[in-house]
């Protein structure tokens, strides 16, 4: 085995030596928060009753949330990639990918919009039926219609990828073996995207487990709050940082056990995005109506929310907006922070994948529990945001630079392009992983043959299969650090100020109006690289 | 490429030298966002500050004033402020507990309060009251006291912020317990039906509010002057409770570890002198601690002021701030 990982070694190294180094931030940030908090026994840094309550509810509502997203993500996926050819669907993927990506409070409201007690929906059938839904959106209900929103757009667009990489052969043999739908999904489907089902409901799972504004603004009681919430309260409101730590440590460990859970050990069937072949004949009818109206049902609540932040936005005085000083800077900051982190996300997301799959390739190294320790070990290091929560690597980030000679805006910038990398990891790899085991379970050993290495193996052998994955991967984590509030704003920095940081501002002094303005050019910028960007890597054919 | 990256750190280098330059004291207060925000007192504080005091002043923003002081409690002896400014009177307490303030020894005689100020260390720039804002085109039947919220039919809704996270939030709390002290958990079992959601902070309240989700929100007597004033709407009112209303007080005060002490004091004083007073209406859109000549800003004049500022005093609230906040969580679970 040591000879193979020597073999290896210019795989392995590059994506271990990142996997190690943020194992190892997340050690310092526990460590520097230990060294730094007051060990006095009155600080009473115990679990309570409620807390284990809190656990308890996390987890069910997360469990809840996956389940539905999965499932209607799943649904979505399947009818989109049998219906291949319908106008607009291009744009009508993009827009899956945007709500995801929006900053979450904007999400809400765009949800409250259509569905609120004063919502689109009430009102239509309050004046055609005389007749309302009244407050259904807020409670657990609205918890899981919020969750299943966000996420289960990420699951169709990652799951279309899958489905769409099936072999047409396989439908045409299919076909001439008259299976019925069921069996078709059943036997030829679901083993393709199986593995991904796996890694991508972890990812979705610990996305609603870490939820904080949601759960806060749509849960409408304490009782529907989450561990971050109480994270939240220990550190800023108690100030009670060894209770923090404790609960941190839990989520680490769920996090932790959810990994180990998902982790694949052994590859499934392979495949990847082959021949252009077309598939000459058409759904039977019935099943034809079946996915036209999954997916027209779907577009219409996927999309009322986004149309209701731009008719928000509409209204705004965009012409103040502009002429603000401080707008122009944090865009600019936003700018270059997303692309910064998105080339960085990518970079490492690509590195930690190509050294994991060689410890889940028997061809490369032989399976061992040796084998699969590392497997997990490089998995968990690319789940480490969802693990770690963002208060506490602010505060951990926040002590570093009070340790430091380091003047705090070198810190401020690290830990903010620190956490929009980590960010965007679990996505990145998530969508990155799969088909660059499949690679190299099909090509290695053509490669080898042809002594296809470096570069050149890159060149000829993987980038064809994975550009579209990796503008897409670019394109997620280039508009995560739009959206996101970032690190900082908690502990504040005068020197970094964000787009999303800029737009709360708005909102909390009276200027709901600007803030519904600026959600508005964050809803364009983003759109625009989801439909642009993947538009570019197709036509960045290799010379 | 390397000439590119080697200007551009000679222009970071030289950034870092301009404020050293000028050789003039910098004076550093922490205060949250909406205070520092370029449509906040913030900008036309420092112009006019800066006029008078020969100095510079800098403002860094947290995302809250309790943000601030958890920053100055981390960054201990080496912290960079001078003054800590935005604090609610009823979180004062948690930070005088810390040890870090220094008695402003300011004359306190002259200030324009409902209440008599008798603080050594945190001294009031602003004041206003909580209460419940209603769009009047929408909400005809309105409660006048707690006791008529409770009776109001059920589809009655209000959306309020977690009093562990927001100060409105933190205000409606204590404004129920001082009213009904032992019964302040029976009041909330019965308030709980109305409540369509409680929101982490303020924004996300009064956000949800303006799109019509609820028919009152908790918020502060001084909310419908922006309206009158920014955007020329009338609709928006003040229910009047008439068991009082809770008062909000920001104050400010010195860290015993600022180098320029004097200049503090000077920001202090400023803060309760005419100029800033013309300021803090339509900027924090909340009252000033000064009567000016001026008298304040037009639309000002049409709000609802209670006739009594309900408030709590600061060693009871230390005391059983966990206890109520128990409370308060135990009573309105579902």
């Amino acid at each position: 085995m040591i000879k193979n990982i020597w073999r290896f070694r210019l795989s392995i190294l590059p994506g271990s030596v990142i996997s190690l180094a943020i194992l190892f931030l997340a050690f310092g940030i526990f460590y520097i928060l230990f060294l730094n908090s007051n060990h006095d026994a009155s600080s009473s840094a115990f679990i309570t009753n409620r807390i284990i309550g809190l656990i308890k509810f996390t987890i069910f509502q997360a469990f809840l949330s996956t389940i539905l997203a999965m499932l209607i993500g799943t649904v979505l996926a399947w009818s989109l990639a049998h219906q291949s050819t319908f106008r607009g669907r291009d744009f009508l993927v993009a827009l899956l990918s945007s709500s995801l990506v929006l900053p979450t409070l904007i999400v809400v409201f765009g949800i409250i919009s259509v569905l609120g007690q004063n919502g689109w929906i009430n009102r239509v059938l309050l004046y055609l039926f005389d007749y309302s839904f009244g407050s259904f959106v807020y409670g657990l209900s609205g918890i899981l219609i919020a969750h299943v929103y966000l996420n289960a757009s990420f699951v169709a667009r990652s799951l279309l990828h899958v489905f769409e990489s099936i072999p047409k052969e396989r439908y045409k043999l299919a076909k001439s073996l008259n299976f019925s739908v069921f069996n078709r999904f059943w036997l030829i489907e679901f083993p393709a995207i199986k593995l991904s089902l796996k890694s991508i409901s972890s990812t979705v799972f610990l996305l609603c487990f870490t939820s904080f504004a949601i759960v806060l603004t749509l849960g409408g009681s304490p009782s529907y709050n989450t561990l971050e919430v109480a994270i939240y309260e220990a550190v800023k409101l108690d100030f009670n940082i060894p209770l923090a730590l404790k609960l941190a440590l839990i989520q680490l460990l769920i996090t932790m056990v959810l990994v180990f859970l998902s982790a694949n050990f052994q590859a499934a069937a392979t495949n990847i995005k082959t021949s252009g072949t077309k598939i000459p004949w058409n759904e039977p009818k019935k099943l034809q109506y079946f996915q036209v109206f999954i997916i027209f049902f779907s577009t219409i609540l996927f999309i009322l929310p986004l149309i209701s932040i731009f008719i928000d936005g509409l209204g705004a005085d965009f012409k103040r907006i502009i002429s603000d000083e401080i707008f122009i800077k944090s865009l600019f900051t936003s700018l270059a922070i997303a692309t910064v982190s998105s080339i960085l996300s990518v970079l490492f997301a690509l590195l930690i994948s190509d050294a994991r799959r060689n410890f889940n390739i028997n061809h490369r190294i032989k399976k061992s529990k040796f084998r699969n320790l590392i497997n997990l070990v490089i998995s968990f290091s690319g789940n480490i945001y969802l693990a770690i929560p963002s208060l506490i690597l602010g505060l951990g980030f926040f002590m570093f630079s009070l340790n430091s000679q380091i003047p705090l805006l070198f810190w401020a910038m690290l830990a903010v392009l620190c956490a929009n990398v980590l960010m965007s990891l679990p996505f990145a790899i998530s969508i990155l992983y799969s088909p660059m085991l499949k690679i190299a379970q099909r090509y290695d050993k053509l490669a080898f043959a042809l002594n296809l290495r470096g570069s050149k193996r890159w060149l000829y052998c993987e980038w064809p299969y994975m550009k579209s994955s990796i503008s897409y991967v670019f394109a997620l984590s280039f508009c995560l650090s739009l959206g996101d509030l970032g690190v900082i704003a908690l502990f504040g920095s005068n020197e970094i100020t964000t787009l999303p940081w800029y737009l709360y501002q708005l909102m909390g002094s009276y200027q709901t109006k600007d803030g519904a303005g600026v959600a508005l050019i964050l809803l364009v910028l983003t759109l625009s690289i989801f439909i642009f960007l993947p538009k570019v890597f197709k036509n960045a054919r290799h010379r | 490429m390397n000439k590119l990256l080697k200007y551009g750190f000679y222009i970071l280098f030289l950034t870092t030298l301009l404020p050293a330059q000028t050789n003039k004291p910098t004076l550093v207060v922490y205060a949250y966002d909406s205070f520092t925000a370029s449509w906040g007192p913030a900008p036309k504080v420092k112009k006019a500050f800066e006029k008078v005091c020969g100095c510079n002043l800098e403002f860094v923003s947290t995302s809250s004033a309790i943000g601030a002081l958890r920053k100055i409690q981390l960054e201990g002896a080496n912290t960079k402020a001078d003054i800590l400014l935005g604090l609610d009177k009823s979180s004062a307490n948690i930070a005088k507990k810390t040890g870090l303030f220094m008695q402003h020894h300011i004359d306190t005689s002259k200030l324009d309060l409902p209440i008599s100020w008798n603080d050594k260390e945190f001294l009031p720039y602003d004041y206003g009251y909580f209460a419940f804002v209603y769009d009047s085109d929408k909400t005809k039947k309105v409660p006048n006291s707690f006791e008529e919220l409770i009776a109001m039919p059920k589809d009655f809704k209000i959306i309020i912020q977690d009093p562990r996270s927001s100060t409105p939030g933190l205000g409606l709390m204590l404004w129920i317990k001082k009213i009904y002290e032992e019964k302040a958990s029976e009041y909330w079992k019965k308030l709980s039906p109305y409540i369509l959601t409680i929101t982490k902070g303020w924004s996300e309240a009064y956000g949800l509010f303006l799109k019509g989700e609820a028919d009152m929100v908790l918020s502060y007597t001084t909310s419908p002057a922006y309206h009158i004033i920014a955007e020329n709407k009338t609709n928006y009112k003040t229910a009047d409770f008439k068991e009082g209303h809770y008062g909000q007080i920001e104050v400010s005060a010195i860290l015993k570890s600022s180098q320029h002490k004097k200049l503090a004091k000077e920001f202090l004083e400023f803060t309760i002198s005419e100029a800033f007073a013309n300021i803090i209406p339509t900027t924090n859109w909340s009252y000033p601690v000064m009567k000016t000549k001026n008298g304040l800003p037009k639309g000002f004049y049409s709000l609802h002021v209670p006739s009594k500022m309900l408030l709590i005093d600061d060693e009871t609230i230390q005391k059983h701030r966990k206890e109520y906040l128990n409370e308060w969580l135990n009573s309105i679970k579902k």
